[in-house]
């Protein structure tokens, strides 16, 4: 891939935490409208990476380049806040407001945070909440929500940011069998509709069908990368033929 | 046993001095618990930051404010500020008078010693939050400033009501001290009728039966915020 039209770009990316080193020298190119599955064992790094690329967390040393924002620079929250427009994030326990109803954990960033005209914001968030099937919950709390209809909202108020970009980080980990297919419903439109997405997951059959390309990572090195037939069907590395073997 | 005489407070001038003491106590109690509230909301932000030397000082504040009795807090800022230079010439009269009145230094002393409990409580409130709520916030681009505004404060002031309802009573008990700096308040008045009257077993019965009017109705009207503030998942919402 030719590495300028690539919309994010991660360069010998390492990051610790104490003395312990997560990522060791990370590098990925994702291009516009592409999705990306990272897999891998726990503990190997994959949320971090996600966590890095929209700043959430500071890195040692590398790059890390969003569009035209060059993330590892950023210092403060303030200088971000572009950043953040252009890539949202869905998190693995949805981490909705418990104080405010579907609808308005939907509005709340555009409204207070873009300063997008609230009745134009409105109009949005019951578009996007149609579109992930839960317009009767407009009203709700997150804490009257099963975990699947919180983690649709959760995508839902992602959404309403008009990101270019959203960071998937195991969406489904939480959620019961029978609600994973609802969310993973949900996404599929996403990826189909050609917004850029990564997600981390353990969903294998899931990754197999969306991804664009998969990254197998462990002990913070990208091990193996390629179409998902490549690395399901004929993985070349033995770690990654390792773990597949367990998880399949 | 009991020889109890009212008769006293047939008197106006008796049934004036419990009104007044009681609109007084009610004030002091309600502007210092405001105050406070302030002073807990942004010392706890304050500790967010995370600057050294802010903590340090956050926290000796605290130290010294809820390990001190309130009473010599009290009498510590009546003779302090009223004595030492903070004075002023009445243009009327012309006489030196201290710049700061017995009820403006009941306040202050109450509010401070009210906000070092308010720090404590919206600290642990601030403490309770799910890390995960803030890291939401922060992907979504708010800053540290409409983070805590909109969504960190509301939700952490719901889960320290029942503190802050504890703090509230504590301050409503608490003004009964002022009446040592002649802050003419519902104690206050108390001791000046019965030695008038030499009825100190029926005043004390009033007032006891006063200050417990006030606080269980403070108590009854902030299990009513509680109950409307709530929120499904969160202390009493279903």
């Amino acid at each position: 891939m030719n590495r300028t039209d690539a919309l994010i770009e991660l360069d010998q990316v390492t990051k610790s935490f104490g003395a312990f080193q997560v990522l060791k020298g990370i590098s990925l190119a994702v291009k516009d409208g592409e999705a990306v599955c990272i897999i891998g064992p726990s503990g190997s790094g994959k949320s971090t990476i996600l966590r890095c690329i929209n700043g959430l967390i500071p890195i040692n040393s590398g790059s890390i380049r969003v569009g035209t924002h060059e993330v590892h620079k950023m210092k403060t929250e303030k200088e971000m806040r572009p950043l953040r427009h252009q890539v949202s994030m869905v998190f693995q326990q949805y981490n909705l407001f418990p104080h405010r109803t579907a609808l308005q954990n939907v509005m709340m960033a555009p409204v207070q945070v873009l300063g997008h005209d609230r009745r134009e914001v409105e109009a949005r968030a019951r578009r996007l909440l149609a579109k992930v099937r839960l317009s009767e919950k407009a009203d709700a709390y997150p804490g009257q929500l099963s975990g699947g209809q919180q983690q649709r909202v959760a995508i839902a108020r992602a959404l309403a940011m008009e990101p270019q970009v959203i960071l998937f980080d195991e969406v489904t980990a939480a959620l019961d069998p029978e609600t994973v297919k609802e969310v993973l419903t949900a996404i599929r439109e996403l990826v189909d509709e050609g917004l850029t997405c990564i997600l981390v997951t353990h969903e294998m059959k899931f990754a197999r069908e969306v991804a664009d390309r998969v990254c197998f990572t462990d002990h913070g090195r990208i091990v193996e990368s390629g179409p998902p037939a490549q690395i399901f069907d004929a993985p070349q590395d033995p770690r990654t033929r390792e773990f597949l073997g367990q998880v399949l | 046993m009991f020889n109890l005489d009212y008769s006293w407070l047939a008197d106006p001038v008796y049934q004036g001095w419990l009104i007044r003491g009681t609109l007084t106590t009610i004030e002091l109690a309600f502007a210092s618990s405001a105050i406070a509230f302030v002073i807990g909301l942004f010392g706890a932000l304050a500790l967010t930051l995370r600057i050294a030397w802010l903590d340090a000082v956050i926290e000796l504040f605290v130290e010294v404010f809820r390990n001190t009795p309130p009473l010599l807090q009290m009498l510590f800022f009546y003779f302090t500020l009223s004595t030492v230079g903070l004075r002023m010439t009445d243009p009327a009269t012309g006489v030196s008078v201290p710049l700061l009145s017995a009820f403006a230094c009941a306040l202050i002393s109450l509010s401070l010693f009210g906000g070092a409990l308010c720090i404590e409580a919206f600290r642990s409130g601030l403490d309770s939050l799910p890390r995960a709520v803030t890291e939401a916030a922060r992907s979504l681009g708010y800053s540290r400033w409409q983070r805590f505004r909109r969504i960190e404060a509301p939700i952490a002031s719901r889960i320290c009501l029942p503190a802050l309802t504890n703090i509230m009573t504590n301050q409503f008990k608490t003004t009964s001290q002022a009446s040592v700096i002649t802050v003419p308040e519902l104690m206050y008045y108390a001791g000046q009728i019965y030695n008038d009257t030499f009825r100190t077993a029926e005043v004390m019965i009033l007032v006891l039966f006063i200050y417990v009017s006030l606080v269980s109705l403070l108590s009854w009207g902030m299990v009513r915020i509680e109950r409307v503030l709530a929120f499904p998942g969160y202390g009493k919402g279903a």
